[in-house]
């Protein structure tokens, strides 16, 4: 019987903790496990890129500019700001009477310190500089007044300027306590304040009563990091968590039959296509690559491997990125048609080609299984390749040893197609090993000239129409975002960009 | 003794040396961690990510950076993480501790089933009890890990809300994820135990223990086991390495903030102080567990005791 003794202690251990949950005050503690990696390891606005960091940014800062949750660009610490000098200086007037949250006043110095520390060597450490290296400087006029200096157009200029590396911070606090205290005792102007952190496991904020844009509801928020996303989907399960921003697809049925959970879905940043070698193989031909678009069945890809959790789209980009353009229509499946293309051009039956995919992707492993089978269908004799997600992006992409098609997953806070098509489909960029296209280069380099929205939105739409015309990539779909949310959460908003602002919610 | 010790020594540094050498230098070839911080920055030019590598310090040759990495730690000190500047040596400072706690509760619950099933089954050898753990053990040895975690989850943590289903919050965290590698480690543990005690019952010496009119539980318990106690040790100090090797999942599928998760996380991120830092700790702790056995040898039986 000795061998019981431990079990018993553990039960009776677990049976004393069952007791614990308190009962919520007023605005409540609203407990979030955010998008994997989840922790950021720094809540310095110039230190990184993860979706993980947007997750917390704007609960904590605020930028110049601002976003609302749908995604229209509003004044922010800056009540207002016009283009001088023919577009090469923006003068921003920026809002009385904020505060930081260690009482530090909000002014012209903090702006000028914020982009000096960005501009200067601290920012060159971090992938956030190159971002906003249009700013030449950035000139106090008076205490509520900045000039930024521009050195080249940058249209996408003031959405920057409502995120990540241009969140406006504490020059006292950050020369006082030093850099990487501030890493990790973040302090800005936003609508909750820095509590406490333990690396890897949870990070707490509370509510800033004194916010200029009026306190949020809730009294705490945590952040708990949890990485496996079916981990996250049973704390969701067992209660113990209020939003899970990594749910499993597989999953979702489970939480949706739960009385108490719900699954929140909402257009995501992430698009995903398979792009072409147009360099070698049977993909050099622009009209196999036409019919190799034609004879997959994205509808039914979406319905049954993502559980109708996508939109198909017709060019990398969702609808809600500037430059989307709704007349630009999907390519119809259509098999038959696409046989007798392959046939035209001369490409064999048996013919191989290789799909090159993120391995740790699992929903994209059987897209692109799925993928393969269509292409079967047609003739050709699919393989997969499936790599560790950093060779595929840092090697063999760039280096232009992928196979016909490669997985592209890709997605921008700023909601611009600039983001995505520069990247993609510029001469020497990393993102594109096989093209030189000096019409396609000419166009996204007239778009970035210019801060006509009108004219940018027209030149981004032909851009997705030639890039259409021309088949360089396989278009997919765009991914919606889900979350499991427990239904004690109140007046939830979600931004689409992932950087989470919890002003209204509430825990019952 | 102290010749012992200093042999060990010697060979702990070399293992260490190594493995981290190793290490460094493979997971260099998998990709720019400069690329990785640098992922969804819009178009970022080669110059940006060679400023991005020289304030990390990549841009100097392998054998430097590895030279950095050895000083520093002699020195008692990791870096900083590349993610976020974090202390290195803050972070295994409190993943370590769960860690060891983790496999402490694991080869615990390991040993407190293993042994008494063992003995049971090499006892009424034969018998359908006999069967019975022999076919549970077989049942045991084919879990995957991460399944046998996840079934546990939803049986003890969502059907039946008993223990918290991931992370390390309170005093019963520990015990679905110990109960995972336990149960794993106990499939062998219990066949291993049972052979060698099957052999012990057929050695005379226990024949005269028993003709000497002794109680069963004392034949057992003190003369028998003692005896087949080598092998098992044996056993569990080569499981070990097999344990920290499997922690790494389990760890993640539990959010168990230990070195698993650590040596995880940096890998995908490509944080190369971490992931040395990780890598350096685990190495130097199968080489403590190998100690560990060694000196128990001694413990258990004295013909072997060092001198």
């Amino acid at each position: 019987m000795t061998t019981l003794k431990p079990l018993a202690l553990a039960a009776a251990l677990a049976l004393s903790a069952l007791g614990a949950p308190g009962a919520h005050a007023a605005g409540g503690t609203l407990t979030v496990a955010p998008f994997a990696p989840g922790d950021p390891g720094s809540f310095d606005p110039i230190d990184t890129f993860l979706v993980a960091w947007g997750n917390v940014g704007s609960q904590l800062y605020d930028g110049l500019t601002m976003r609302g949750a749908d995604m229209k660009l509003v004044p922010g610490l800056a009540t207002h700001w016009e283009m001088l000098d023919k577009d090469t200086r923006i003068r921003f007037t920026l809002r009385k009477d904020v505060k930081f949250h260690d009482g530090e006043p909000f002014n012209a110095q903090a702006v000028k310190f914020t982009f000096d520390r960005l501009l200067g060597d601290e920012g060159k450490k971090g992938p956030q500089q190159s971002n906003y290296n249009a700013i030449k400087e950035v000139k106090v006029v008076d205490d509520l007044t900045v000039d930024f200096i521009l050195s080249q157009p940058d249209p996408v200029l003031l959405t920057k300027l409502a995120g990540y590396g241009a969140m406006i911070v504490p020059p006292r606090y950050i020369q006082e306590k030093g850099d990487a205290y501030f890493n990790t005792h973040p302090v800005g102007t936003g609508p909750f304040r820095f509590v406490s952190y333990e690396p890897k496991i949870s990070l707490t904020l509370e509510r800033n009563p004194d916010y200029w844009g009026g306190a949020p509801k809730l009294d705490k928020v945590v952040y708990r990091y949890i990485t496996e996303p079916s981990t996250q989907a049973s704390e969701l399960l067992a209660g113990r968590l209020d939003i899970a921003a990594n749910i499993p697809l597989s999953m979702t049925s489970v939480i949706k039959e739960n009385k108490n959970l719900k699954i929140v879905d909402i257009d995501g940043p992430t698009t995903v296509a398979l792009r072409y070698n147009t360099r070698d193989g049977i993909t050099a031909n622009k009209e196999v690559r036409k019919a190799l678009i034609m004879a997959v069945d994205r509808d039914a890809i979406i319905k049954q491997i993502l559980l109708g959790y996508a939109v198909p789209t017709a060019s990398f980009q969702g609808k809600l990125s500037f430059g989307y353009d709704p007349t630009l229509k999907v390519v119809p499946f259509d098999l038959a048609k696409a046989r007798e293309i392959l046939k035209q051009q001369g490409v064999k039956p048996g013919t191989p080609v290789q799909i090159d995919y993120r391995g740790s992707d699992q929903n994209f492993r059987e897209v692109a299984q799925a993928v393969a089978g269509y292409l079967q269908a047609a003739g050709l004799k699919p393989t997969l390749k499936g790599y560790e997600t950093n060779v595929l992006l840092n090697d063999i992409i760039p280096n232009g040893k992928t196979g016909n098609m490669w997985q592209n997953t890709w997605g921008g806070w700023t909601f611009d197609y600039d983001n995505t098509a520069y990247a993609m489909y510029h001469s020497g960029q990393k993102w594109n090993p096989y093209d030189k296209d000096p019409k396609l280069d000419a166009m996204l380099e007239a778009q970035r000239g210019t801060y006509d929205r009108e004219k940018r939105l027209k030149t981004l739409q032909d851009i997705a129409r030639y890039v259409q015309d021309q088949a360089l990539e396989m278009p997919l779909y765009s991914l919606k975002a889900v979350f499991g949310v427990n239904d004690r959460v109140k007046d939830l908003t979600i931004p689409s960009d992932g950087r989470f602002r919890f002003i209204d919610a509430s825990v019952q | 003794m102290t010749g012992f010790l200093v042999k060990r020594l010697f060979q702990a540094v070399f293992v260490i040396l190594v493995v981290t050498l190793l290490v460094s230098w493979a997971v260099r070839l998998t990709g720019d961690p400069a690329l990785m911080l640098a992922q969804g920055a819009g178009s970022i030019t080669e110059a940006d990510l060679q400023r991005i590598r020289e304030g990390l310090g990549l841009n100097q040759p392998f054998l430097v950076q590895y030279g950095h990495f050895l000083w520093g730690m002699v020195h008692g000190d990791f870096g900083r993480s590349f993610l976020g500047g974090a202390s290195v040596g803050g972070l295994i400072a409190t993943a370590l501790p769960a860690t060891l706690w983790l496999t402490f509760c694991s080869l615990a619950f390991s040993l407190i089933i293993s042994i008494p099933l063992g003995i049971h089954a090499a006892v009424h050898q034969g018998s359908w009890s006999d069967q019975t753990i022999r076919i549970l053990t077989l049942v045991g040895l084919s879990f995957p890990n991460f399944w046998l975690a996840l079934m546990l989850v939803l049986l003890f943590a969502i059907i039946y809300p008993v223990f918290p289903p991931s992370g390390m919050t309170d005093a019963t965290s520990v015990v679905l994820p110990a109960l995972t590698m336990g149960i794993i480690l106990s499939a062998t543990t219990v066949r291993l135990v049972r052979t060698s005690m099957l052999e012990t019952l057929n050695a005379q010496y226990i024949m005269v223990v028993r003709s000497k009119g002794l109680k069963e539980r004392t034949v057992l318990y003190k003369h028998a086991l003692r005896n087949c106690a080598i092998p098992v040790i044996t056993f569990l100090g080569l499981q070990f390495g097999g344990l920290i090797g499997g922690i790494v999942v389990v760890e993640r599928v539990f959010n168990w903030p230990g070195l698993g998760t650590l040596a995880f996380e940096a890998i995908s991120g490509r944080d190369y102080p971490v992931l040395q830092a990780a890598v350096t700790i685990l190495a130097l702790l199968i080489v403590l567990a190998n100690l560990l056995v060694d000196m128990a040898y001694g413990l258990v039986d004295p013909r072997i005791r060092i001198k």
